[in-house]
């Protein structure tokens, strides 16, 4: 059980922006948060990892407080959480298994590299380098490596927005996979209608800096957009 | 007939100097490239200052500093039986200073072209600050670094204001290469005074065409990624 | 750090001796093993570098009073001995100071005139006291250049930066200067303080006997002989 219950003044292009985020998120649950650019969707994610402090608030993870204004802070490297961004994910130094073995924490195993590796189907891929893979193939690295501490929150902002509709579509069923075979609370940001109605149960509308609608994609995103989807999936 | 005595001092010199940079500039560059106070904007010109200020306006303050007549040389020389002016040792600390902005902007400047991504994707993956600078950053910046390392390094090779000031131009001891071919000018050795310069030239030049060498490389891997 | 173990010394020299000294020091090695190393710069410069116990165990002035004023500050271990007379010369490729003589310094075409910092090079003063005596200052001063030393003068006007200068004698005799073809006129010796050239040996040749040897040789007639073919009385 996640309670988030931050606020925060953004600065963007259109100016001052009062952001409050005010939600509770069930453990295993997949939630989308979704709103235009500007909207404060990637500012949400930042709290939440610790890359970003609120002005006010409160998040608390499973009875762990995360958060609380003028309490507690935990750094990055004590909320167990991961994240995948939209680019420059991977280390560009390391092999894909370097990547992979950078993420182990003290003393854990390696066998979780060899699990993902396969559920990803990457293990041929193992000694090459990121310069040389494709935008589909990094990302599908950077979401193994982002899993191996096994956290307890998967936070993904916008990670196939630079790829191509085809290779979207393939990592959105890995990430759908991944997220049963793990049973990971996800939230993932994005813009793209498409992506938001068919991987998620649960949509929040950030508009303003306040989610707007929190609801099912159907309840949530526009009926005629929502109709040209189905016609999409249809043809 | 040439001396290479000179040359050598001067070599062991630069090494020396940028040996001390890499390893103090490293943790200052990071300092200035990361913590973002205000603090910062005093810090970052008074690294600068001696890329602005006269070699004999360094030169005259590091006298004075080390001169065993006055409260730090005096100190030294007590305690210690060390001296600062007219020593070797004493060169280093002076090309320490004098050269840092050369070793301290471009490093700061590598950590700053380093994906922010990259780095906190680090953090989230519980890794300690120290264990991101050395396995993330610094591996992903090493154009920087080796550009640091040669400027600073071409740059105390050519020192002459200051090392003339601090080092007085002892044999073997502070008789750099830039201070022999001012003597062999003022001794009208005009011949000795050119060769000697030719090799620095060009010295200098193959320095250079190195540094943009390795930065075309560096950035050739990067954009293909 | 004491070299009497090497037999090893450090001079510092005023630099209208570059080529005299370098001649002694020539004619010493050929009888001692000893190694005389020097350093060359404006009396004054030495002077100060001296006072800030610069690692030198004999000091070479170009003028009596440096090295007096190191006796006072009791940095000198023997008394100062006056090893030579120096003289100054106009010097110059593009006229001939020979025909006009100190008149050469007004001729039309000297645009720059160049000699030693008086502030710290006793051949500058020198050269000072003499266009005072001469009552050629006023329109000389406009046109003057100084060099960090008289050497850095000498510079000057072989490579025509300036276009005449008065230089020392010494090295006007050097073979450095005579391959450049110039001419020079030796100034009258009553238009400037007698320029007595003193050594002394500093209080940092303390226990190596090599600095006094070294002076010994510097007073027999063999080094005189040698400090004459430059010059000096």
């Amino acid at each position: 059980m996640i309670e988030i219950k931050v606020s925060r003044k953004l600065f963007g292009s259109n100016g001052e922006l009062q952001l409050v985020f005010d939600t509770t998120i069930r453990r295993g649950e997949f939630v989308t948060i979704y709103g235009p650019s500007g909207a404060g969707k990637t500012s949400v994610l930042r709290m939440l990892a610790g890359l970003m402090k609120p002005d006010s608030g409160s998040i608390i993870v499973e009875d762990q407080i995360w958060f609380e204004k003028g309490k507690i802070d935990l750094a990055p490297q004590q909320r167990n959480i991961g994240i995948v961004f939209q680019d420059y994910s991977l280390f560009p130094n390391m092999t894909v298994q370097g990547n992979l073995e950078f993420a182990l924490s003290k003393g854990q195993s390696a066998e979780i590299i060899d699990e993902l590796l396969s559920l990803m189907e990457l293990e041929n891929l193992r000694s090459k380098r990121p310069a040389v893979l494709s935008g589909g193939q990094q990302q599908r690295v950077a979401l193994a490596r982002a899993l191996i501490r096994k956290p307890k929150l998967l936070l993904l902002d916008e990670p196939l927005s630079a790829l191509d509709s085809a290779m979207q579509l393939k990592l959105q069923e890995y990430i759908l996979r991944l997220h049963q075979q793990f049973n990971l609370t996800t939230i993932l940001v994005s813009h793209d209608i498409a992506e938001v109605a068919r991987m998620s149960k649960r949509v929040l509308l950030l508009e303003g800096g306040r989610i707007s609608k929190d609801g099912s994609p159907g309840e949530i995103l526009p009926l005629e957009n929502f109709r040209n989807f189905i016609d999409g999936l249809i043809s | 007939m040439l001396d290479f005595e000179p040359f050598y001092l001067s070599l062991k010199l630069a090494l020396a100097t940028t040996v001390i940079l890499f390893i103090v500039g490293i943790p200052l560059a990071y300092f200035l490239a990361f913590n973002r106070s205000r603090w910062n904007v005093l810090l970052e010109a008074l690294v600068g200052l001696p890329l602005v200020l006269p070699p004999s306006v360094l030169g005259f303050y590091l006298l004075l500093a080390f001169s065993p007549q006055n409260v730090v040389g005096k100190f030294l020389d007590d305690f210690f039986d060390v001296r600062l002016v007219f020593t070797f040792p004493g060169l280093v600390i002076a090309s320490v200073i004098y050269s840092l902005p050369f070793m301290i902007q471009p490093v700061q400047s590598g950590f700053s072209m380093v994906p922010r991504s990259l780095v906190e994707t680090a953090y989230t993956l519980g890794k300690n600050k120290f264990t991101v600078l050395t396995r993330v950053l610094l591996p992903n910046m090493k154009a920087a670094l080796i550009t640091g390392c040669v400027l600073s390094f071409a740059h105390t090779i050519g020192e002459f204001g200051i090392v003339l000031m601090v080092g007085g131009n002892i044999p073997h001891e502070t008789r750099v290469i830039s201070v022999v071919i001012y003597d062999e000018v003022e001794a009208m050795n005009y011949r000795h005074a050119g060769v000697y310069s030719s090799i620095l030239l060009i010295f200098s030049f193959l320095v250079l065409v190195s540094v943009y060498l390795v930065n075309r490389r560096a950035l050739k891997v990067h954009y293909q990624s | 750090m004491n070299c009497q173990a090497q037999g090893k010394i450090l001079v510092a020299a005023a630099s209208d001796l570059k080529f005299a000294l370098d001649s002694v020091i020539a004619v010493f090695k050929k009888k001692d093993a000893g190694t005389v190393e020097v350093t060359y710069g404006s009396s004054g410069k030495l002077f100060e570098q001296i006072s800030n116990s610069a690692p030198f165990d004999m000091f070479f002035s170009a003028d009596v009073e440096y090295p007096k004023l190191l006796k006072e500050k009791k940095l000198t271990l023997s008394d100062a001995y006056i090893y030579g007379v120096g003289r100054i010369v106009i010097w110059s490729k593009k006229i001939d100071p020979s025909k006009e003589g100190m008149k050469s310094l007004l001729d039309p075409s000297v645009k720059k005139v160049a000699i030693a910092n008086p502030a710290h090079a006793p051949y500058g003063k020198r050269a000072e006291e003499a266009l005072l005596h001469y009552k050629f200052m006023e329109a000389v001063k406009p046109k003057l250049v100084f060099g960090e030393n008289i050497s850095q003068a000498a510079q000057f006007v072989t490579t025509g930066a300036a276009d005449i200068g008065i230089v020392a004698y010494s090295l006007a005799l050097s073979p450095n200067m005579l391959k450049e073809n110039g001419k020079y006129f030796l100034i009258p010796e009553n238009a400037h303080k007698r320029l007595e050239q003193t050594v002394v040996i500093t209080q940092h040749a303390k226990g190596n006997a090599l600095a006094q040897t070294f002076l010994t040789f510097v007073k027999s007639d063999d080094a005189k002989k040698v400090l004459a073919h430059y010059g000096f009385k």
